[in-house]
């Protein structure tokens, strides 16, 4: 027998309730232990068991989401080059550089007043500021005597001239949506990248002097969508084995990857749960026995469904033999047979 | 407090607004001067709430009040010359409290207050002076001593583990009726006490004793805060306890003029328990004290008129049917009659009480605790032979293992442990009062008695192996230590069951000590044998050993039929089919399938050889 071999499970082995089972029990353990770094402000994104029941539910956005993006070659080697790609990605809010809004209803202009202070934190000009706005909003603008951004809506009906002022507080200035605040950080090997505190790959990927190809994202769902299922199941084991790490909790990869196959098995990705694999066992029972029991028995009614028992929760609750474990093999020549035969 | 003279400042009394003031802090200040004086009453209190600009006054019952010092101009109003004449038994608290000496806060008016812990503390803004610093604990918190060195979590907890101890809750244990009871045999008074505890006068009527313990492991058999007993000690009566419970039963009246009555059922009564079961009964049908009962025994016979009408009117009035309601020995019980009693209830009904005693011997399983939140379980009673002793014979009634200690942070044990082994060399009882001034000098204090008496310094002394006589390597702290005998107990709770009552409905074993139930095999547990693959085992406990139902099912159209005896053959009331054949099945799922059809929805079985 090759070596290999000799470590694989065996037929009837229930890998799956071992998985969930040596996934459950730290989880216990965590609920209580969640400690918080002092000063570290930037880094405070959902850990522990909160970010563990985010990923089973594969959810469509995780709470709190991040991209690391890698650079072209030319662009990787110097830090300036780097901060010039993180600046265009940088996502910046309107709301977020400017003091207050004044409209003109009469000449249908509003007044953007700027806060030059924030303005210098994020290193934008006012320029800067104001043809993006344009662009963003199809709106003329120009730049006032005192830095101000003024915006031309050519209209002085008061309620169109109120709906860009909305527009204006909402409106992105600089970067790109989704992609939350980007800053370059270095490789171990000196490599720059950039690293972002949102998620929105695929403009990102258009972004000059960006790796389309090196991209990585905590949102799975933009994995499944950009690099297909395969990448999300990396994603889901990687994001599930870094939270348990960062808790000090060791739990053998083959668990974690059992799980990331199970929720990423039909080419999808699935949450665990009544909308996900649970939801589409095929024993009308097991289905029951979870959640919304009378739901689906009625549905089983109304089709006339066969519950063909071969799960385990159905056939312990008729009380027979689960086909698992020991359970997992049967008799390929009968008894009587035999005893003919014999004859 | 910033002053808001734009608003009005609203006056609540007792919840409802009565008016309102200009200026809050004078109304406020001409109150509490009133109070003082004793012009209104002492039990008046007034507060201003900032957020809300209003002034509360309560005078309502219910309110928590703690006394303290009234402080002004940086000075405390008990002056030394009113602490002497204190002492000297001159004057006394109404004293205090009536010349607006001391005055009781409640709940909102601390707000209010600036409290200083000492005299020394005393600062500007000082509007009071706490009593004692003891008295930031309670009742109960400060019975223990040393608390400022123990972890404040351990402390919360022997406040919760002094209330189970058992002790002697009543002079008049011997006349009351309690439903359950402890007594224990040799109660006293801890060797390490609290002023606290002294004026609560808590040692006339103590729950403990004062054991000898040694910080030890006892090859193994006090792991976990689990404790190991000398034999010896406990057959000396160390912590012994009496177990009181009372039955009572009542001779109810019915509707339509029967009652209950109270005698030794006849045989013809439903449900008779058999003569043994009514034997020791008297002939007023309840027991008589002094009695030896056991688990099935009769304690008060009582028939009573049959649960339903119709049973009465079916026996045509020749002989009024009865049924038997005795109260009976509950499996595992058994004891000594200790007192019966005959009353009347207000509805002039006859009550029966019988209290049976029992004495409770400590044996593995019974709880323990000291007073530093550290407990644990007996887990063996070593013969005295066997027991650890030292240079002069001393042997430790109580052996804790020593890793109890440090991740509790119960330095207080420690120190109890030291200050009652001082204690008992010098014959006095030793002050553990919180927050005393002596601080750290209490340990070299107690080192200087013990070396005193050729005791090591710090407690920890030679001991020997009982067992193979050879001193051990290391030396063992040992001391004395008042523990309390917390009343959850072993022999009331144990019990077993093999084969025993099912429920009606599902069909599955009973839960619960009181009906004879089994110990639920959960869906985790289930969870562990999918797991390991263990499907026989797994189908025994969920099937054989809970509910297994063997039902006939039709082959031809998979549902539920029923086996005709007096034709010999299986019937299909749905399709008149013959061909049935047997099949095991849970009694739950059997249920199943009966609700499914009363939703209408027709289940049909399909089998397989």
């Amino acid at each position: 027998m090759a070596k290999d071999q000799e470590y694989n499970v065996q037929a009837g082995e229930p890998v799956g309730v071992i998985a969930a089972q040596s996934l459950g029990e730290p989880g216990t353990q965590m609920v209580l232990r969640t400690f918080h770094l002092a000063g570290v402000a930037a880094t405070i994104a959902t850990s522990g068991l909160p970010r563990i029941i985010e990923l089973l539910d594969a959810k469509k956005m995780p709470s709190s989401p991040i991209m690391r993006i890698h650079l072209k070659e030319s662009y990787s080697k110097s830090f300036a080059k780097a901060d010039e790609v993180a600046k265009k990605i940088s996502e910046i809010k309107m709301r977020s550089i400017m003091k207050r809004v004044a409209e003109n209803f009469a000449s249908g202009k509003i007044l953007v007043i700027l806060n030059e202070q924030s303005m210098q934190a994020v290193d934008l000009t006012a320029r800067q500021a104001a043809a993006r706005l344009a662009k963003e909003l199809g709106v003329e603008t120009k730049v006032g005597e005192h830095g101000n951004i003024i915006v031309n809506t050519h209209t002085k009906n008061l309620k169109d001239v109120r709906a860009v002022t909305v527009k204006i507080t909402k409106a992105i200035v600089n970067g790109i949506e989704g992609a939350g605040k980007a800053m370059v950080a270095q490789e171990k090997g000196g490599e720059f990248y950039v690293e972002a505190a949102g998620s929105n790959i695929e403009p990102v990927m258009q972004v000059e002097g960006v790796d389309p190809g090196k991209i990585y994202t905590n949102d799975l769902f933009a994995m499944y969508r950009v690099f297909g299922v395969e990448a999300a199941r990396n994603t889901l084991a990687l994001e599930l084995k870094k939270t348990l790490e960062d808790q000090d909790i060791s739990v053998n990869d083959r668990h974690i990857s059992l799980i990331a196959d199970a929720m990423t098995a039909d080419g999808t990705l699935q949450s665990i749960g009544r909308h996900g694999l649970v939801g589409k066992k095929e024993s009308v029972f097991a289905k029951a026995a979870f959640e919304e029991t009378v739901k689906h028995l009625i549905n089983a009614a109304a089709f006339g469904q066969i519950d063909y028992m071969r799960g385990v929760t159905e056939n312990i609750l008729v009380g027979k033999q689960i086909p698992l474990g020991t359970g997992s093999v049967k008799l390929v020549i009968k008894r009587k047979e035999t005893k003919k035969k014999e004859k | 407090m910033a002053k808001k003279v734009s608003e009005k400042c609203y006056v609540h009394l007792n919840g409802k607004a009565i008016g309102h003031v200009a200026d809050p802090f004078a109304y406020i200040k001409e109150v509490k001067e009133a109070r003082r004086k004793g012009v209104i009453s002492g039990e008046v209190n007034v507060a201003y709430l900032e957020k809300l600009n209003e002034v509360h006054i309560n005078t309502d019952r219910g309110r928590v009040r703690k006394p303290y010092i009234i402080v002004e101009n940086g000075k405390s109003r008990l002056t030394k010359e009113l602490f002497e004449k204190l002492e000297k038994k001159e004057i006394d608290f109404g004293y205090l409290i009536r010349n607006g000496i001391l005055e009781f806060l409640d709940a909102e008016e601390e707000e209010n207050a600036l409290v200083a812990m000492t005299e020394a503390d005393i600062g500007e803004k000082t509007t009071h002076l706490e009593v004692d610093p003891v008295s930031i604990f309670g009742f109960t918190a400060n019975t223990a001593p040393f608390p400022e060195t123990n972890s404040a979590p351990r402390h919360l907890m022997f406040s919760s583990y002094i209330k189970q101890a058992q002790g002697l809750y009543a002079t008049n244990f011997n006349l009351r009726f309690e439903s359950r009871a402890y007594i224990l045999f040799y109660p006293q008074a801890p060797i390490v006490t609290t002023a606290a505890y002294e004026a609560l006068k808590l040692g006339k009527h103590a729950s403990g004793q004062n054991f000898v313990v040694a910080l030890s492991t006892f090859y193994g058999y006090n792991m976990q805060d689990a404790v190991v007993l000398n034999k010896a000690a406990v057959d000396r009566g160390l912590a012994r306890s009496m177990f009181y419970k009372t039955y009572s039963d009542e001779e109810r009246r019915y509707p339509g003029g029967q009652k209950d009555i109270f005698k030794i059922p006849p045989a013809t009564t439903e449900g008779y328990l058999g003569e043994h079961a009514y034997s020791k009964l008297s002939e007023d049908g309840v027991i008589e004290p002094e009695m030896t009962v056991e688990e099935g025994d009769v304690l008060i016979g009582k028939v009573a008129p049959p649960r339903f009408l119709e049973e009465s009117i079916g026996a045509g009035g020749l002989e009024e049917k009865t049924r038997d309601d005795s109260i009976v020995m509950k499996p595992g019980e058994s004891g000594v009659v200790d007192d019966v009693i005959f009353t009347e209830s207000p509805g002039a009904t006859r009550i029966v009480k019988v209290r049976v005693r029992g004495i409770r011997v400590p044996e593995a399983g019974d709880k323990f605790g000291s007073r530093h939140g550290q407990k644990g379980v007996v887990a063996l009673v070593v013969p005295h032979a066997d027991m650890p002793f030292t240079e002069q014979g001393i042997v430790p009634d109580l052996m804790l293992n020593p890793h109890g200690i440090p991740s509790r942070m119960t330095f207080g044990h420690l120190l109890e442990t030291l200050g009652a082994k001082a204690g008992s060399l010098k014959g006095t009882r030793m002050d553990g009062t919180a927050f005393s001034e002596k601080g750290s000098e209490r340990l070299s204090e107690y080192a200087k008695i013990l070396e005193g008496h050729g005791f090591e310094k710090y407690g920890e002394e030679t001991l020997f192996d009982g067992v193979t006589g050879r001193p051990f390597k290391a030396k063992l702290f040992q001391g004395v230590v008042y523990y309390n005998r917390l009343h959850h107990m072993v022999s009331n709770k144990m019990q077993v069951r093999s084969r025993g009552t099912v429920q009606i409905l599902t069909h599955q074993p009973t839960e619960g000590k009181a009906r004879l139930g089994g110990l639920r095999f959960g869906e985790m547990e289930r969870d562990v044998l999918v797991a390991y693959g263990a499907s026989l085992l797994l189908k025994e406990r969920m099937l054989d050993q809970s509910d297994k139902a063997t039902v006939l099912i039709c082959k031809e159209c998979g549902s539920i039929g029923y086996r005709d005896y007096a034709k010999r053959v299986d019937v299909c009331p749905l399709c008149n089919s013959n061909k049935l054949s047997e099949v095991e099945i849970s009694y739950a799922f059997k249920l199943l399938l009966d609700e499914i059809k009363s939703l209408h929805i027709r289940p049909q079985v399909g089998m397989e050889e």
